[in-house]
């Protein structure tokens, strides 16, 4: 398999108008003729749904939850990004851009980075125009402000709900073309397999989780808006639902599995309390402004922290990055957090997590400054963690939040399978080896608003799609082996819930796969996996039918994937032998134990070819070009 | 400080909309204080299970208060007793050792049960659906500062676009009545200067579309803005109402 | 009218319908009030009102059309809605607890109003439908309250109309769309006040008559 990833020809900010030009157009008439699958509601999935059905195709759009305004974009609270300039302080196109492929520690694609900048503008416009309740100005205009590090205010927001409000805008689209007719919506659906014939997507085979029957849905083409995979470390501050199955599955029908080990860890989150623990929940990073970050200098300390007087406290942030102090990057903050934990000075019942101490702002700008930029985040810790953080430091550990990892698309956004898109989270493309704060949105709406409708349009009217029933032979086919792993995983009735296998996976590719890997620690957890999946299919218990509502048989259908996925992911990091952004390999760093990548080496987007059970997948590399901007070693001394 | 407590659980066992249902008592042991409560029926849940019995079915997602998707009646109040607070986010600490807690679906026509405690709530799509969007094509827009919209308008607009969809205001109302969840939308789109060219014609099709849900009617119990997760204020039933009669009585709109 | 019918059908239209009658009853009560007390004058003041009244001629007439009309929108439309809201929950709670909004007022609206709307029938014939001319308005009712079941059935009745009001009252203006931050506190205070004055302006007048006459 040879990777073409469809970069236009010409200058960086002229590679879009260009492309779009020559990318062929369906005549209006023709548009209802094609039918769409759109997986996910996401932002991503619910602003192409919207999108291509307000130009005329025939959608049908399936969701997992009840509800297609419930997807996982509905938690992100930070804000949304755009090359706006409008506070004036010197962005441009050009320097989201390049912030974007810096943060990423450039392992994405400038041409479609760029492209991410380009559209970024057309969105706050869209989204103000559908009703999204930005913050303004007192003169009415929008506001601004500067989020997760950056050095301009360039991120929207919404109160600390801009994900929500985002996703109610999209979905809001949505139902308008629902009632129009030209969206089909299947709620309570979890897509089990692509159908893939002639090489072209032509369809899905999905469970509808209410009545258990499996349905097959024919189309054109297939579009995967299906969200990351965080959900692999069993805790994360992904929702519930979230899982990699349709990915998963696309990948096993041939759609290339693109830098499945770049994974994001979020340092300001609640830490975790017990074994029952379900998920972890996160704290807006803002709280790093004012936050100071310490430990106790000595191992084992179990003193209140009003006790430790300050000469026996360690702010090992401020003093081992002086410059940047607490505010570092998401990943060098985690890390860090990870290594005092890991030599004993971690505070609290578990001694997994570091404190947050407000006093010192508290006493310097008053309770009630701190009050007014933070109260809900206090008041979200205070009811999650019973204490008030205003009296005591917060305490903070970090948890997986976002996967950089995705299948593999070309420029187009279309995977190595014909007629199959992935968009948002799902895919890889945008953010390299680290996402920047607030550039989730912008990803998600830019591929659903502005991405998607141009090029599928080039792939339809350039293609010549045979007729194709659902009672077609991969249809039946794939139903057949989707029952079968049903019947088969209520079959095996052993003695282990299936949470208690995720459970025991999260924390093998926590303790392996997490903020820092080694190839030792890679290669333990690998074998550790096998087994695990072995044990998994000889004793879980999934009660129930397959028949109706079955809570624990979707879940079990998704570890399952997890399981191996898992391993892919595993794979993959034992691949690229070097560190950057996410991945973080103890072996490679530098004196100041930053991420020391090897451009020579590993400048490359690693796209993984499932090449049949029991075998390892191929590792095909697409090379990144850096034509535009200069590779730097990043430092925050 | 976190401690355990044993908890004696009533809960709606229901296989499927057309079982009559009935109360099951399930013993929930050793809850530690510091779980959520769906954390603590996780924990019931996983002893079912390996006593080979049906787990309870009940939705969630998030687990972080802002999907909608978890909810259910515990002790008679939706989403249990703390204010401004989903299910997710109620902690164990707030019962007391010994508790017996009676966990029922929400109810109302319009929810009909799928199974236990999980209700289809698709209802509240459809109200949608009959008008709550503004209709922007995408591409369409004009530049975001064109038009300004005053900052407390915004606020305002926020405070209502705030709602999270859970169905509780229907769950709580005595009269299962949805017009706190139509007026959040109506408001927060009337509020919105890009929202109003559409004003009249949302205000009439979506009442519509609730009433044809089967929804009661409102009587102003104020149940809904107290049982709100999200705090959002029956103003915004006023100003649905507002809205309403505007659009019936002076506007072209039918 | 299709648009008139369709606005008013709808559920919002129905409450308008409740506030607006309600708002009516609530004017009604003040002016039957108002004369009402002149009961404090003695006797001639009182006699002197309800001639005044009977005066009225057509006027009286358009007014007490009106008020039947206004009785039926209100009855029929109360029931109505009692009936689809109970329909919108078929099955009940086991355990269903306030958090804090209903009162006993809002709660029992369909109840009071039921009992009301009897009350009123019994009061209509008991001092309204009835011959006249060998007595004044004045001693037939200084005889009924002579009878303590009376005052007692009355005053009952005053507190079942007062708590009615203390509901409906705010309830109107909430329907009708004032609901200000600025001026909801003084709709909401004066919703309690009008429900007390209803429950003691009329429920006392019963036992003064029979403590006086």
């Amino acid at each position: 398999m040879r990777l073409d990833a469809k970069i236009p020809a010409g200058p960086l900010p002229q590679k879009w108008d260009r492309h779009r030009f020559e990318l062929k157009l369906v005549n209006p008439a023709n548009k209802r003729k094609y039918d769409i699958i759109v997986v996910g509601t996401g932002l991503a999935g619910a602003s192409a749904s919207a999108s291509l059905a307000e130009l005329g195709y025939n959608v049908k759009t399936f969701c997992i939850q009840d509800s297609p305004r419930r997807a996982h974009s509905i938690a992100a609270q930070g804000g949304i990004n755009a090359a706006k300039n409008y506070p004036n302080d010197g962005d441009s196109i050009w320097r989201l851009f390049y912030d974007t492929v810096k943060g990423g520690d450039f392992r994405a694609r400038e041409a479609n980075v760029y492209r991410l900048a380009q559209v970024s503008n057309w969105i706050i416009d869209q989204c103000v125009a559908q009703g999204v309740p930005f913050a303004r100005e007192y003169g009415g205009l929008l506001a601004n402000r500067s989020f997760g590090g950056a050095q301009l205010s360039r991120t929207f927001y919404a109160r600390g709900q801009t994900g929500q409000q985002l996703l109610l805008g999209a979905y809001s689209a949505l139902m308008r073309q629902v009632a129009s007719g030209k969206v089909r919506m299947f709620p309570r659906r979890e897509m089990l397999d692509l159908v893939v014939i002639n090489g072209q997507a032509r369809g899905i085979v999905a469970r509808n989780l209410v009545s258990g029957e499996i349905e097959r849905h024919e189309g054109h083409a297939v579009v995967l808006c299906t969200g990351g995979y965080g959900n692999v470390y069993y805790l994360s501050t992904n929702a519930k639902a979230c899982n990699v199955t349709a990915t998963f599955r696309a990948y096993k029908r041939g759609a290339c599995f693109g830098n499945p080990c770049f994974t994001q860890i979020h340092p300001t989150c609640i830490p975790v309390h017990g074994t029952y623990q379900s998920k972890l929940t996160l704290m807006s990073e803002s709280l790093r402004n004012d936050g100071r970050v310490w430990v106790p200098k000595t191992p084992g300390d179990q003193r209140k922290p009003s006790q430790i007087p300050e000469a026996e406290r360690d702010y090992f942030l401020e003093r081992k990055y002086p410059s940047f102090g607490n505010l570092v990057p998401r990943d060098v903050a985690s890390r860090n957090a990870k290594e005092q934990c890991d030599q004993g000075k971690g505070v609290g019942d578990t001694g997994l997590a570091v404190f947050l101490d407000f006093s010192d702002a508290i006493k310097r700008d008053g309770r009630a400054v701190i009050e007014k930029k933070y109260g809900n985040l206090f008041q979200m810790y205070e009811k999650i963690t019973g204490e008030d953080p205003y009296a005591t430091p917060m305490m903070i550990y970090p948890a997986v939040h976002y996967t950089m990892g995705g299948l593999w698309v070309d420029y187009n956004l279309m995977s190595t399978i014909d007629g199959l898109y992935v968009l948002g989270e799902a895919n890889f493309s945008d953010h390299g080896a680290n996402r920047l704060g607030a550039s989730a949105l912008m990803q998600g709406l830019a591929d659903g608003y502005f991405v998607i409708p141009y090029t599928i349009g080039g792939y339809l009217a350039g293609s010549h799609f045979a007729e194709v029933k659902n009672d077609h032979s991969a249809f039946t086919d794939s139903v057949k082996e989707v029952q079968e792993r049903v019947t088969k995983l209520l079959a095996v009735r052993g003695r282990r819930t299936v949470d208690d296998f995720h459970r025991q996976l999260g924390l093998v590719m926590w303790d392996h796969c997490g903020m820092a890997r080694t190839n030792e620690g890679l290669t333990t957890a690998r074998a550790r996996i096998q087994e695990l999946r072995a044990e998994f299919w000889q004793n879980v218990r999934v009660p129930g039918t397959g028949r109706d509502f079955n809570q624990s048989l979707e879940k079990a259908g998704r570890v399952a994937d997890f399981m191996e996925f898992a391993e892919l992911l595993i794979l993959d990091a034992l691949a690229r032998q070097e560190s950057c952004g996410g991945h973080f390999n103890d072996a490679y760093q530098t004196e100041e134990n930053e991420a020391r990548r090897d451009d020579a080496n590993f400048c490359h987007a690693a796209a993984w070819e499932f090449t049949g059970e029991g075998k390892d997948p191929v590792l095909h590399k697409e090379p990144l070009v850096f034509e535009n901007v200069h590779l730097t070693q990043r430092s925050y001394k | 400080m976190s401690k355990t407590i044993h908890l004696t659980l009533k809960i709606w066992r229901q296989n499927g909309p057309g079982d009559k249902g009935r109360f099951e008592t399930h013993p929930a042991k050793n809850i530690s204080t510091d779980m959520s409560f769906l954390e603590m029926l996780d924990v019931v849940n996983e002893q079912l299970t390996l006593e080979d019995k049906e787990p309870i079915a009940f939705e969630h997602d998030c687990r972080e208060g802002i999907c909608g998707t978890c909810g259910t009646m515990v002790n008679g109040r939706a989403h249990g007793q703390l204010k401004g607070t989903t299910l997710c986010q109620l902690h164990m600490r707030h019962f007391a050792d010994g508790d017996t807690l009676v966990i029922e679906p929400f109810r109302a026509r319009a929810y009909p049960v799928i199974k236990d405690l999980v209700v289809d709530r698709s209802a509240l799509d459809r109200v949608i659906q009959a008008g709550g969007y503004i209709s922007v094509n995408t591409g369409n827009a004009p530049e975001a500062n064109t038009l300004p919209v005053p900052q407390d308008r915004a606020e305002r607009a926020m405070d209502a676009a705030a709602c999270i969809g859970c169905g509780a205001c229907v769950a709580s109302c005595p009269n299962a009545s949805a017009m706190l969840f139509v007026s959040a939308k109506v408001s927060q789109l009337a509020l919105l200067p890009h929202g109003r060219p559409e004003a009249a014609r949302r205000a009439l099709s979506m009442v519509r579309a609730m009433d044809a849900c089967g929804f009661g009617n409102c009587s102003n119990h104020r149940e809904c803005e107290k049982t709100c997760p999200k705090e959002i204020s029956i103003v915004n039933i006023a100003r649905l109402n507002r809205e309403y009669f505007k659009a019936a009585f002076i506007s072209q709109e039918n | 009218m299709n648009w008139f019918s369709a606005a008013l059908g709808s559920s919002v239209g129905k409450k308008l319908m409740m506030a607006l009658t309600g708002l009516a009853f609530i004017g009604f009560l003040a002016a039957h009030l108002a004369g009402n007390l002149t009961i404090y004058g003695g006797k001639a003041a009182f006699n002197g009102y309800a001639e005044k009244l009977q005066s009225l001629g057509p006027l009286l007439h358009l007014f007490r059309a009106g008020l039947i009309t206004f009785a039926l929108v209100h009855v029929l439309t109360g029931l109505y809605l009692f009936w689809l809201n109970r329909r919108a929950r078929p099955v009940g709670y086991r355990m269903h607890a306030t958090a804090g909004g209903r009162t006993l007022s809002s709660r029992t609206m369909p109840y009071t109003g039921i009992v009301i709307l009897v009350f009123v029938i019994f009061h209509l014939f008991h001092f309204t439908f009835v011959d006249k001319t060998a007595t004044t308005v004045f001693d037939m009712v200084a005889a009924a309250f002579n009878q303590p079941a009376y005052v007692l059935l009355y005053a009952a009745l005053m507190i079942v109309v007062g708590l009615h009001v203390r509901h409906g009252f705010w309830s109107a203006f909430q329907t009708l769309g004032v609901n200000h931050p600025k001026v909801m506190p003084t709709v909401s205070a004066a919703s309690i006040a009008a429900g007390a004055v209803v429950a003691l302006g009329f429920g006392l007048l019963p036992l003064v008559i029979a403590l006086r006459y």
